[in-house]
């Protein structure tokens, strides 16, 4: 191949792209080249450097070594606005919008240059709405707004520039299987226009059905690239983490009659004076059993679990084995053999500047072996962190070593390593494996698994309808703060679950 | 399918108060002052003269609490508002004095902003905790304002240490014709109509150009900050710094630009109060600036709200003023039936609050009734009672920029 003809062809060419951040090496000759008119996925664990480069590309970070040529033409990004000049736009994972502007005003922020903020504005937003059908309202509030909608206004931010190379970091991440299916159909529609699109997921079908090409990294270097039409998920996660996976279905049920968690007639009001957050909810969990909660997320999933913690006020009874917790403080329920995995574990479930050991001892200060009468146990709590460390396979250089150092997978199996130690009766398990990698996930599903066979009983709430199916004995549907159906995790297909999240007729 | 999620997640459009509501609010208020006055016979509880002594108390707050809605829209607590502001007075004074009133307004915004300079430089540049440097701004203000008065005024004729010779004050101006009607309305003590006309003479006359070139400063800082694209940046560096950053905005830019022009109408407020004591005097803020930052948040960080805020301290302050005893003691009763209402109001969702509120205008009605006047201790607490009062009830609703009062450094976007 010519040089001319290459140029043509390339959208993007990274070459040995390096960055180091103190302590981690985040990307290490990393070499990707991205064609014209094309999607292009790329996948990898998490920390395996995937959001640097983009971040690099995008011109958020430089690097420290290596070059970027977009179109042919080599060029250094020194900020994002650079980045857009050169037409590369990019979707960030945690949506970069103002809450309180309008979509209007998300939309033209930075380039009021090119149609004003006013009606012309306007009137350019609702073009490119409509020949991408995109359904949005520009002058409603970002705030006001869900999920999927979110992400087109993102979308639209970047077309709205003139992007003829767009970045979409973990799309599918926040989406349930409609909503995936809608942004793949937006994404081949992009594709049609000739636009360029680089694709980060770790979901691999996902990469598969939708990609043309994709590239495959671990621990900061490229392995290689691929062809999707003659790759198997399965390869795809071996290539990832660099060994062989288990798979996330359930084995023979392990469901005793002894109920471990007894709720009933669960409600609780909206202090601003809204719809319930939850109506009458009432369910069993026995010792040995799974139940998932299914449910698109804002439907009373997170109160479910903060009323079962004892963390927000509930009219009902909860009652632990025998005993009725309802009105007992969180710490008393942890005591008596709550473990908890919460949704977000940057808020509630770790200090991020703490180190690890510290991060131990949350929620489990009061109890062995972290305590020793009224003072810490120090050398306790960080014999125990190295046992965790070694038994949950935790990559860390150190037990000092803060949590924010670590990826999201490792941070996560820190916290189920924590939570398992005190050998609970109940798990709370809240998208335990959100925004972790294949491995890790793997990891976490085992540990369930195993922990189930001990006679663990655990409520699983996840977005990832696969997780769901494959783990749980019994899935709730939850709608509106209430449990409208329950479904059998072995007959039922993720569509049939996605469309009864969404008020359809839940599936017999 | 969205709409489906969009019922599923409860979402709600907020209403924004439209100007028949606004007008028919404020005419409720005219209404509600006139029957007090007619009731209790405290004859200034509508008059122009207490009008005009508001506008005098309201001003330099609303101005100052501009300057705070400017840096807070960007997302910088500024609670060195109050050292700006004594920057401010001083300008003014040291300026005034020399070369007359204008000239004091210009040094009073250039002081103040250079005050406002080095807040942004600290908190914007360094990253220095917002209020660990205002209140540093706080302190080196009052010092530095007190040295440099004791260097220019010690000495001069009328001048000292801690105060400045005489500023010529700013000639006064009546605005003609409805001025004119307006008198002739207030003068008949006709219910209603007299009210109204007191308000509006109290409005429309002994202007200084400085209390309409303020109200201007309103209209413009709306006008900017939410119709213009300079504006939108400013307020999204407030919203969501890490978006505007992706998006190409220079965000330490909109924020110093957002602080230093805080700074300067702070220095404003500083000015105002100069010109309407003629003198530059130590300590001549008493804490302005602190409630004009409780007024913008009063207003919800909107300048129609904060321009109520700080007409309501305004008022109240003027009352204190005006015949306090009196005329506060006509406010208890007004205070005693609208919490009579707000009990009603709540009976249905809060019966305990609305039991409290009951309890509390029994007490106030028994006041009222065995007492004639209050005495002048207590008067002298009420702007700053009704304040807390209504901070207190309506703090709950309030929604300040997403990013207020946290340190953004370059490079966090993604």
């Amino acid at each position: 191949m010519s040089d001319t003809s290459d140029a043509q062809d390339t959208a993007v060419r990274l070459t040995d792209i390096g960055k180091r951040f103190p302590g981690v090496i985040a990307n290490d000759q990393v070499n990707v080249t991205v064609r014209h008119g094309t999607v292009h996925a790329l996948v990898g664990e998490n920390g395996a450097g995937k959001s640097t480069l983009m971040k690099i590309l995008y011109g958020v970070q430089k690097p420290d070594s290596g070059t970027i040529e977009v179109d042919g033409r080599q060029v250094s990004f020194s900020s994002p606005a650079d980045a857009i000049a050169a037409g590369i736009g990019m979707v960030f994972q945690h949506f970069m919008l103002a809450d309180n502007l309008t979509v209007l005003e998300n939309v033209v922020l930075g380039a009021e240059k090119l149609y004003g903020s006013g009606d012309r504005a306007r009137r350019r937003i609702h073009e490119l709405a409509t020949s991408y059908g995109f359904d949005l309202d520009p002058d409603r509030l970002v705030e006001d707004l869900g999920v999927g909608d979110r992400q087109r206004v993102e979308i639209l931010k970047v077309l709205y520039r003139g992007a003829r190379t767009i970045i979409l970091d973990e799309p599918t991440a926040v989406l349930v299987p409609q909503e995936v299916d809608e942004l793949f159909e937006n994404l081949r529609g992009l594709k049609a226009e000739g636009l360029t699109v680089l694709f980060i997921s770790h979901k691999l079908d996902e990469v598969l059905a939708v990609a043309d090409d994709v590239t495959v990294i671990r621990r900061g270097r490229t392995v290689t690239t691929v062809d999707p039409k003659q790759t198997t998920a399965r390869q795809l996660a071996e290539l990832m983490v660099g060994s062989e996976l288990p798979s996330p279905s359930t084995e023979t049920s392990t469901v005793t009659d002894v109920v471990a968690l007894s709720v009933r007639d669960l409600s609780m009001f909206d202090p601003q004076g809204g719809r319930d957050l939850l109506t009458d909810v009432s369910f069993d969990i026995r010792r040995g059993e799974v139940v998932g909660v299914a449910g698109v997320e804002g439907n009373g999933q997170a109160e479910l679990v903060e009323a079962i913690m004892g963390m927000r006020k509930v009219q009902g009874t909860i009652a632990l084995g025998d005993e009725d917790v309802a009105n007992w403080s969180t710490a008393r329920r942890r005591e008596s053999g709550i473990g908890y995995i919460p949704e977000d574990r940057h808020r509630h479930g770790l200090l991020l500047d703490a180190p690890l050991w510290e991060n131990r001892m949350l929620g489990h200060q009061t109890r062995e072996p972290n305590r020793k009468g009224p003072f810490i146990d120090r050398g306790g709590a960080r014999a125990d962190t190295e046992r965790i460390v070694e038994a949950y396979d935790v990559r860390t250089p150190s037990i000092d070593t803060t949590a924010r150092a670590l990826s999201g997978g490792n941070q996560q199996k820190l916290i189920v390593g924590r939570e398992m130690s005190s050998e609970p009766l109940l798990l709370i398990a809240s998208h335990p494996t959100r925004g972790v990698d294949v491995g890790a996930q793997a990891a976490i599903w085992d540990h369930i698994k195993t922990a189930r066979r001990e006679g663990l009983a655990v409520l699983l709430i996840s977005a990832d309808l696969d997780e769901l199916i494959g783990l749980s004995d019994t899935i709730h549907v939850m709608l509106r703060g209430r449990l409208v159906g329950t479904v059998d995790p072995q007959t039922v297909t993720p569509e049939q679950l996605g469309s009864a999240m969404t008020g359809a007729e839940v599936p017999a | 399918m969205t709409e489906l999620l969009e019922k599923a997640t409860g979402t709600v459009r907020k209403v924004r108060p439209t100007w028949p509501v606004v007008l028919l609010g404020v005419a409720a208020v005219i209404l509600l002052l006139a029957v007090l006055r007619e009731i209790t016979g405290a004859q200034d509880v509508a008059s122009s003269g207490t009008v005009r002594a508001a506008i005098r108390a309201a001003m330099p707050i609303a101005l100052a609490g501009l300057g705070g809605l400017w840096s807070e829209r960007s997302g910088v607590v500024n609670i060195g508002l109050e050292g700006m502001m004594i920057m401010g007075t001083f300008g003014a004074g040291w300026a005034g004095y020399q070369w007359g009133m204008w000239a004091g307004v210009a040094f009073a915004l250039l002081f103040g902003a250079i005050a406002g300079g080095l807040h942004a430089i600290a908190t914007v540049g360094f990253g220095v905790d917002h209020i660990v440097s205002g209140v540093a701004i706080n302190v080196i203000a009052l010092g530095a304002g007190q040295y440099l008065a004791g260097l220019a005024f010690t000495g001069k004729q009328g001048g000292g240490p801690t105060q400045s010779p005489p500023v010529e004050p700013m000639s006064t101006f009546d605005i003609p014709g409805i001025s004119n009607l307006a008198q002739t309305l207030e003068s008949k003590h006709w219910f209603f109509v007299s009210d109204l006309g007191a308000i509006v003479l109290g409005l429309t006359s002994r202007l200084t150009p400085l209390v309409i070139g303020g109200l201007l400063l309103f209209v413009l800082t709306w006008w900017v900050l939410w119709r213009t694209t300079f504006g939108l940046r400013v307020r999204s560096c407030g919203e969501s710094p890490e978006a505007a950053e992706s998006l190409g905005v220079n965000v330490y830019f909109y924020k110093y630009v957002a602080v230093i022009i805080s700074g300067a109408l702070a220095g404003l407020a500083g000015a105002f109060l100069v010109n309407d004591s003629t003198v530059y005097r130590e300590g001549q803020t008493g804490g302005r600036g602190y409630i004009g930052l409780a007024a913008m948040i009063f207003g919800n960080w909107r300048p129609g709200g904060l321009l109520a805020g700080s007409s309501l301290f305004g008022y109240t302050d003027a009352l204190r003023l005006r015949s306090g005893g009196e005329s506060v003691h006509a406010l208890v009763l007004l205070l005693a039936v609208l919490l009579l209402f707000y009990a009603i109001y709540m009976l249905r969702t809060r019966r305990s609050q609305a039991l409290a509120s009951v309890a509390l205008a029994v007490g106030l009605l028994a006041i009222f009734v065995l007492t004639d006047e209050i005495a002048g201790d207590f008067t002298g607490m009420t702007p700053y009672l009704t304040t807390l009062l209504v901070l207190a009830l309506f703090s709950q609703r309030l929604r300040m920029p997403k990013a207020d009062g946290q340190v953004y450094r370059k490079g966090s976007a993604g």
